[in-house]
């Protein structure tokens, strides 16, 4: 049985970084002009090097992809046979839409992964197409790489898609994040949260005999810390709940029976929400109203950013009202392995200094269960 | 409703064979000796927890049948109604003695201890605090409290003193859990820094000693003598299944905690008393250990000299300081062909693979075996290498 690999490389990835752009969206011409080189063909060739030589001997894949840069040079370079060409791209030059042609396109094909060289730019490009239907892995070429779809470095891209073709890890739950590149080129940085894509992650196991472990699905994790919520939700029933932003928090939410926003902070009051898709004002509001709070938050893949990534609703005032006893953070088992360290990015030194003399915070990973974690 | 009932059994068997996760069991047709007939071929034992080779031990053999031939085969009860004989008081006195604590309560087994006595020192608005590698048994144990639980880093005591930070704030009792020796890399918890950290914040510790109790300490008197800690860890738990050679789990600590545990641990209430053998073998195992301190002594040069030579020949074996050997592979797929060609060759050890340890440390875990000498160490050991080598382990 054949895994069937989407493979998409943006051949302009990465390139503004090297010429002082933070990103090449919209201004691939002007990247150019400043004699920026392309990077990410190198960053796939390494990947695809690493892979041939260390892993593929009995991985069995049928490789789909499109023309020339965008994919079938690489794989071509490297050796790599059982190739199919599904797009082709018509212009000198590759754009977000050839990126988002070319998905579509995947996807009718049925792949069981789609595998792109390029930045958070590309993954959000693709996850625009992809949603959650199919899984995405990063090989890391881009300028930014906020996202949690990216392997550590090129080796680490080709041992993760070894261990995925072998049924050794599993489809979890990744963050799309990228910097709003139109605001940063006006001086303003933002990293947005654009939504919940599938991932490749460690899969989540109990032993249940003595040498027998099962994995557990995500679902059946997200369901024991929906009922540790709730849990607390009865224990502190004075006090008002706000929820984070992201799928783990998104889940729990529709738990309780609520559809709340899964990108924007939510308000609830024994059980029943009382605020959607709250800004800082309508928050500020709510916490006159309610003297006592807790706050669910569930870090960024990988990065470990808790705030400052996609919640910049939460403000320090915000933050520094609720005190930092009162956050909890929640995470399945699998996301805290690729998450050594959490982190804090308020925009307020001093108060992100408070949760870094903090030195540590418990996640919780389970039904009344929780581990410790850095800050950093 | 009409339903098969019994379906379910079948088909999930099945599902096991098919995973490959079924047990096949071995089957011995020897006793347990440092050289057994498994399955019908003769090996070197490298895979049973007879640490001192005790169970084949004339004294035991003979406080066994003399037991039995005294009190009968079986007790007649469950210890709390009318199945405590002089002979269960006489052993929990004795071990008391030797682990140098107040008192000792014997259960029926190691499990029944960690699974009876953990859900009722703790309860709802407490905390269990836990090493990320405990034991099975202790996690199920755990499962059975309403107390909250949280894990820290493996003998992170840094990361401990963090959770007994926060736990202070949050909790009525706390109880630290740890293994004594982690039966997958035999390495020691330091328990003096545990117990040190949890006086401070008045929480209990608990120590699950089973592959430590005949093996570390002055005599193999356990964890709590491997520290200078005796009577000063809260819950000291051990087995007579492994280094003791008989069977039977074990408490020591403080005559109230004796009294509460066998007043309050339901699974020492409601099942059977040891029969007299077991207990009249478990007298004698103590009696041994107090007077014939050669079988340690054995066990730890034979561990000493097997750890020596397995390095010597480029082998990794981890971070074990006890008679608890990793031999690191690396891929669980080597491990197992690791084993099976030993086996082939005569010696019996047991692959440890992923997920039960991280998935690029496979390996193959060898206990060491007091009654083992040095001719069978030689053995064993030009079997690894070669296999080593061709493995390209080594």
């Amino acid at each position: 049985m054949y895994t069937k690999i989407g493979f998409i490389v943006n051949p302009i990835s990465g390139m503004g970084g090297r010429v002082g752009l933070k990103g090449t969206d919209g201004v691939f011409e002007k990247a150019l002009q400043l004699g920026a080189k392309k990077i990410s063909p190198i960053k796939a060739k390494s990947m695809l090097n690493h892979y041939i030589s260390n892993y593929s001997k009995n991985d069995k894949i049928k490789w789909l992809t499109c023309s020339k840069e965008m994919g079938e040079n690489e794989l071509k370079k490297t050796g790599i046979k059982n190739i199919e060409i599904v797009y082709i791209f018509k212009k000198e030059n590759t754009n977000s839409q050839d990126t988002k042609k070319a998905c579509k396109i995947l996807m009718e094909n049925k792949v069981d992964l789609i595998l792109f060289c390029g930045g958070d730019g590309t993954a959000r490009d693709i996850y625009k197409i992809i949603g959650n239907k199919i899984p995405i892995l990063g090989i890391p070429s881009g300028v930014k790489m906020h996202s949690g779809v990216f392997g550590v470095n090129t080796d680490a891209t080709a041992k993760i898609l070894h261990e995925f073709v072998n049924h050794r890890l599993v489809v979890g739950e990744v963050e799309i994040l990228d910097v709003d590149e139109t605001l940063y080129r006006k001086g303003e940085w933002k990293i947005r949260f654009f939504g919940t894509a599938k991932g490749i992650v460690e899969p989540t196991f109990v032993q249940v005999g003595k040498t027998v472990y099962e994995s557990v699905s995500d679902e059946d994790i997200k369901n024991e810390l929906s009922e540790h919520i709730e849990d607390e939700i009865e224990k502190y029933n004075d006090y008002l709940f706000l929820f984070g932003p992201g799928g783990t928090i998104d889940y729990i939410s529709r738990n309780l029976g609520h559809h709340n926003s899964i990108l924007g902070i939510d308000a609830i009051y024994n059980k029943e929400l009382v605020g959607k898709d709250l800004n800082e004002k309508k928050i500020l509001d709510l916490l006159k109203e309610y003297e006592r709070v807790k706050l669910v938050l569930s870090p960024i893949g990988a990065q470990g950013f808790i705030l400052g990534r996609g919640n910049l609703q939460l403000s320090p005032k915000i933050i520094k009202k609720i005190g930092i006893d009162n956050i909890i953070v929640i995470s399945t088992p699998s996301k805290l392995i690729s998450t050594p360290i959490i982190r804090v990015d308020t925009g307020d030194k001093n108060l992100d200094d408070t949760f870094k003399k903090e030195e540590f915070i418990m996640v919780v990973i389970g039904y009344r269960l929780s581990r410790v974690v850095k800050v950093g | 409703m009409k339903r098969n009932s019994n379906a379910f059994l079948k088909n999930e068997y099945e599902e096991l064979v098919k995973k490959d996760f079924d047990w096949k069991l071995r089957i011995l047709q020897s006793g347990s000796t440092p050289h057994s007939i498994v399955d019908g071929k003769e090996v070197i034992m490298l895979c049973s927890n007879n640490y001192l080779n005790l169970s084949n031990h004339p004294k035991l053999i003979k406080g066994a049948i003399e037991a039995a031939r005294k009190y009968g085969a079986g007790s007649g009860s469950v210890r709390a109604i009318a199945g405590t004989m002089e002979l269960h008081m006489e052993v929990e006195r004795k071990l008391a003695k030797f682990k140098g604590t107040e008192s000792t309560l014997i259960y029926q087994t190691g499990f029944a201890a960690n699974a009876g006595l953990i859900p009722q020192l703790v309860g709802k608005g407490d905390i269990i605090i836990s090493d990320e590698l405990n034991h099975g048994s202790i996690i199920d144990g755990v499962r059975l409290t309403k107390a909250d639980r949280a894990v820290y880093k493996h003998k992170d005591m840094g990361e401990l003193e963090k959770v007994l930070i926060d736990a202070d704030k949050k909790y009525d009792r706390i109880l630290v859990i740890t293994d004594g020796v982690f039966s997958m890399d035999g390495d020691i918890a330091p328990m003096d820094k545990i117990v040190e950290l949890s006086k401070e914040f008045g929480a209990m510790t608990y120590v699950d000693d089973a592959h430590g109790e005949g093996v570390i300490g002055p005599d193999g008197r356990g964890i709590g003598a491997h520290y200078g800690l005796e009577g000063k860890i809260d819950v000291e738990m051990g087995t007579f299944s492994k280094a003791f050679g008989v069977v039977g789990g074990l408490i020591a600590g403080s005559q109230d905690l004796v009294n509460f545990a066998y007043n309050k641990s339901r699974t020492w209430l409601l099942s059977g008393s040891h029969p007299p053998a077991v207990a009249g073998a478990q007298y004698a195992a103590i009696d041994v250990l107090e007077t014939e301190p050669e079988h340690v002594n054995n066990l730890w040069q034979n561990t000493k000299y097997f750890k020596k030579e397995l390095n010597n020949m480029g082998f990794d074996t981890g971070e074990s300081e006890t008679p608890i050997t990793p031999v690191m592979v690396g891929e669980s797929s080597v491990a197992k062909e690791l084993s099976d060609t030993l086996f082939k060759g005569g010696v019996f050890a047991l692959p440890i693979i992923f997920p039960m340890v991280p998935r690029d440390k496979a390996r193959i875990r060898t206990m060491m075996n007091a009654g083992l000498k040095k001719d069978d160490l030689d053995e064993a050991l030009k079997l690894f290498e070669k296999l080593g080598k061709k493995l390209n382990i080594i």
